[in-house]
């Protein structure tokens, strides 16, 4: 199995440390594991702006980038659902068949549901709140979601119980918007603000340490307000803690 | 071209892909004991069920509930505290000062509390205009659900017909709620 | 950076009390929806269910709406059709007119609001009384609904307690809404007993049979159309199911979703004209038709006016409904407003995380989030895309598409750590408004990368061989 590592944009100027603790998760499990040195955006920034046109090409180059893989693996819910949900349309209008999209995932529900894990080594003996992001919630399943009446499940609870130590929260508004939304962030600045600081509130309420998720984008954002705010309360991705023994 | 003509053209021109009818076989929640589901339903509401008990009688039980109302409107021929018969009024306005009115409900869904009351009266406001509200539901005729519903509905050529459950409310000022908007004050039904 | 709703959102959250109760308020809505719909075992059956049999409607709308006014004719009701707004009110004020109202009450209709109704028939000299309670009150106020089922929300009961002080003569100080909505039940009963007409919406028109369903809460459709012998329902033609069997399915996802009771207090069928009175029905299309052709905005036609995406939108929750441009707010309103008119209200358009809460709990499925999205991706067409994201959508894909710009700057980028990540450098003020910027790694993932510095745990690597 050869799995080409995605690490989006952001990711990689800001948390190369979750690209690091991805690959070595990935390692440690045996994978074959590359980086295509050549990768950039998915594109995402621009399309949810509006301009969908100028992600086009890097949906092309990005699926020329991992078309040689097995799998692409990325260690961000939002980047890989957009590439799995918009991919495709994007390329259809170059009359390009999208090859990535049915072989991406996001690192928690390729753990989980790919590589089955079912035991890490290592201890985080801290209380955690898991950030059910949007985009991980209700585009990739990550979870069940709060709005349907489906049998419960949590694929970041389910990976963060395989860690000894670890003590599993969830903020009240279980998977309610963080604000981040990309541009959305910019364009709509009360709001987000507004939306993130009610978000941290409920995160910190539950008497976490550390706020967790797959998408660093939601934590940047939440992390953003809580550092104005001066807030007593950490942040990390989830590949962080389960390649805490690593 | 009128206008009737003129959208349907419209709309027959713009349909472009047409999408098939579902078969509506939806499995839908059943109770155990339905009256007793019915019952905490209308409670939730700001309703109440009784069941009239073999020893009781219907004109008593309900007098000892409203035991302040006088005028009192029905068209049943079992309610005999009736002092007002709405088929014999030429004009709903005259209806106002209704107390209280009794009509029958034909069936009772379980799922919500609501009872079908066809319009078996000339003025159907009696349901609507008086402070208190009493509906007479024969305990076999709760079904589980709004599909049992009306699957088994009938209008009897009716003008109207309404599922009510509950008394009438609002929570228009600041979500708070408020029992008795404009229609009745209280549902009382009496489950026979 | 900003439209008309990010300003007026920016009001709105500065009183920050009031935004919290309104937040709160909205999701506690949403949490007894949450409650109802978990409650039975079939809720996306359900839902399921009712976005196909929707979807069905409308796409074989002209047989229903045959179906329909001929069932409705039979009935004995009289069956007029509106191609627009104007002409929607034109038909009602000439049914007024020849029957004398000097009043006519009327029951909740976002329909008539759309065909901004009122003012055409008061301006003829009808007087129209509003006798939901909320509308009543906004009415009072000269203002417009804020919410499509809960038009009122955005008030506080002071301010309900002020008004009807002045209007109604309660007492000084007493703002208890059981009190305040007693006076309104005697100011309002007048009204019913002295008007001439009733006019209602309709939540839904069954083909099969004709029959107008209304659904109240309050009771006031009912009273209206009891006791006065002239009836007119004003009816968009997206309204129709097919029969009863479909209706049932609506009738359970309908105040789930919408306020969290089981069902409305009051589910009323109108079917014929009252004994010796009128029943008029002005069916409607204002759009609606051309909407059936948009297969990217089609599905808006399934709406039925619950107003959930509203409760649960993170956005809606914050912002209040006047902070939309269109009548209608939240994310259908999103779409509805841009379906009327993508020039003038394209500022709503930013209102939208892309969080597809709403899409979830829409009872009939409607892919909300991905049309705003969508009206996204055509803003730029309209000129009507904010030029600051156009230049920063496009500097992005000129790097984006040079790996070796890309990398250079990621190299570049720690150097300048005041700045935030590559994409949103020009919004630096936006973003600093309420957060701290985010610090760039003294190595990014490509450059440790390409030192050799990203490594496994050799030896369990090595295990694992």
């Amino acid at each position: 199995m050869k799995v080409g590592l995605f690490i989006p944009c952001y990711v990689n100027a800001v948390y190369p440390e979750v690209g690091v603790a991805s690959y070595k998760l990935l390692d440690y499990l045996g994978i074959d594991v590359d980086y295509p040195l050549e990768q950039t955006c998915c594109g995402q920034p621009m399309a949810n702006a509006g301009f969908e046109d100028k992600a086009i090409p890097l949906a092309a180059e990005f699926d020329r980038i991992f078309d040689n893989y097995d799998y692409v693996v990325g260690p961000s819910a939002s980047c890989v659902a957009f590439v799995r949900e918009h991919h495709p349309d994007l390329l259809k209008k170059e009359g390009h068949a999208c090859r990535t999209s049915g072989k991406i995932y996001d690192i928690c529900e390729f753990l989980h549901d790919i590589v089955k894990v079912d035991k890490l080594p290592g201890r985080f003996p801290h209380k955690v709140s898991i950030h059910n992001s949007c985009h991980g919630v209700r585009e990739l399943q990550l979870s069940a979601a709060s709005e349907l009446n489906i049998p419960r499940f949590s694929k970041i609870k389910d990976l963060l119980s395989l860690v000894e130590g670890v003590e599993i929260y969830e903020p009240d508004y279980v998977d309610e918007c963080c604000g981040f939304g990309g541009m959305f962030a910019i364009e709509e600045p009360s709001v987000s603000v507004c939306m993130g600081q009610d978000k941290v509130h409920n995160h910190i309420q539950t008497g976490a340490e550390y706020i967790t998720g797959a998408d660093s984008s939601c934590l940047m954002h939440m992390q953003g307000v809580a550092q104005r705010e001066k807030l007593p309360i950490k942040f990390i991705h989830v590949t962080q803690i389960l390649a805490s023994g690593l | 071209m009128s206008s009737k003509a003129e959208i349907i053209a419209r709309v027959k021109q713009h349909i472009k892909e047409k999408h098939d009818m579902p078969t509506i076989e939806i499995n839908a929640i059943q109770y155990a004991d339905k009256i007793a589901q019915f019952k905490s339903i209308l409670q939730t509401t700001g309703g109440e069920a009784i069941e009239l008990q073999p020893d009781e009688n219907l004109n008593e039980l309900i007098r000892a509930h409203f035991t302040e109302a006088k005028n009192i409107a029905s068209n049943l021929p079992e309610i005999s505290l009736a002092t007002i018969n709405p088929d014999e009024t030429a004009d709903p306005h005259s209806l106002n000062q209704i107390d209280l009115a009794i009509v029958r409900g034909e069936i009772g869904v379980a799922e919500n509390a609501c009872v079908w009351v066809p319009q078996l009266m000339k003025e159907r406001v009696i349901c609507f205009i008086a402070e208190y509200l009493v509906i007479l539901l024969n305990k076999q005729d709760i079904v589980n659900n709004m599909h049992e519903a009306y699957a088994q509905l009938n209008f009897h050529n009716a003008a109207f017909g309404v599922f009510i459950s509950g008394p009438s409310k609002t929570a228009d000022i600041e979500q708070a709620l408020v029992v008795g908007a404009h229609g009745a004050k209280g549902l009382l039904v009496v489950l026979v | 950076m900003s439209t008309k709703h990010t300003k007026a959102a920016d009001r709105f959250i500065a009183n920050k009390a009031q935004e919290t109760w309104h937040n709160q308020t909205l999701h506690f809505v949403r949490d007894k929806r949450d409650k109802v719909a978990m409650q039975l075992p079939e809720w996306e059956e359900l839902r399921d269910t009712a976005h196909q049999i929707k979807m069905h409607t409308i796409t074989h709308l002209d047989q229903y709406l045959e179906e329909f006014s001929t069932q409705a004719e039979a009935n004995g009701v009289r069956v007029h059709w509106a191609k627009d707004a104007e002409e929607h009110n034109r038909i009602v004020y000439t049914i007024l007119h020849s029957h004398h109202v000097k009043k006519l009450v009327k029951s909740k209709s976002m329909l008539t609001e759309e065909c901004h109704l009122n003012p055409y028939l008061i301006e003829r000299g009808i007087q129209v009384v509003e006798s939901d309670l909320g509308e009543r009150i906004l009415q009072l106020m000269d203002q417009a609904p804020s919410h499509i089922v809960m038009p009122a929300i955005h008030l506080k009961r002071q301010e309900v307690g002020k008004l009807f002080e002045e209007k109604l003569q309660t007492e000084k100080d007493n703002s208890d809404p059981t009190y305040l909505t007693r006076a309104a039940r005697a100011h309002l009963r007048e009204e019913f007993l002295t008007a001439d007409a009733a006019m209602t919406g309709a939540n839904f028109g069954v083909a099969a049979t004709g029959d107008i369903v209304v659904c109240t809460n309050e009771g006031n459709a009912d009273m209206g159309t009891s006791l006065s012998p002239l009836h007119i329902v004003s009816m968009g033609m997206e309204k129709l199911v097919p029969d009863l069997k479909s209706l049932a399915v609506f009738t359970r996802l309908l105040a789930r979703s919408a306020t969290g009771q089981p069902v409305t207090a009051y589910t009323s069928h109108y079917r014929k004209p009252r004994e010796g009175g009128e029943m008029h029905l002005v069916i409607v299309d204002n759009g609606r038709s051309d909407t059936l052709a948009n297969s990217e905005h089609i599905q808006t036609l399934k709406c039925i006016r619950c107003g959930a995406c509203m409760n649960t939108c993170p956005v809606y929750r914050r912002s209040g409904g006047y902070s939309y441009t269109y009548f209608i707010p939240g994310p259908i309103g999103i779409n509805l407003g841009m379906l009327r008119s993508p020039e003038e209200y394209s500022d709503n358009v930013s209102a939208c995380s892309l969080c597809y809460s709403c899409n979830n709990v829409c009872p009939v499925k409607i892919d909300l989030a991905d049309q705003i999205y969508r009206w996204r991706q055509k803003l730029d067409s309209f000129g009507k895309a904010d030029p600051m994201k156009k230049i920063m959508s496009v500097g992005m894909e000129f790097m984006f598409k040079r790996p070796t710009l890309f990398r250079a700057g990621l190299k570049m980028a720690p150097m300048l750590n005041y700045m935030p990540r590559p994409f949103v450098y020009n919004g630096l003020n936006d973003w600093g408004k309420g957060r701290e910027l985010p610090r760039f790694a003294s190595s990014s993932f490509a450059s440790l990368w390409q030192k050799g510095k990203v490594t496994g745990a050799k030896q369990k690597h090595t295990d694992h061989e």
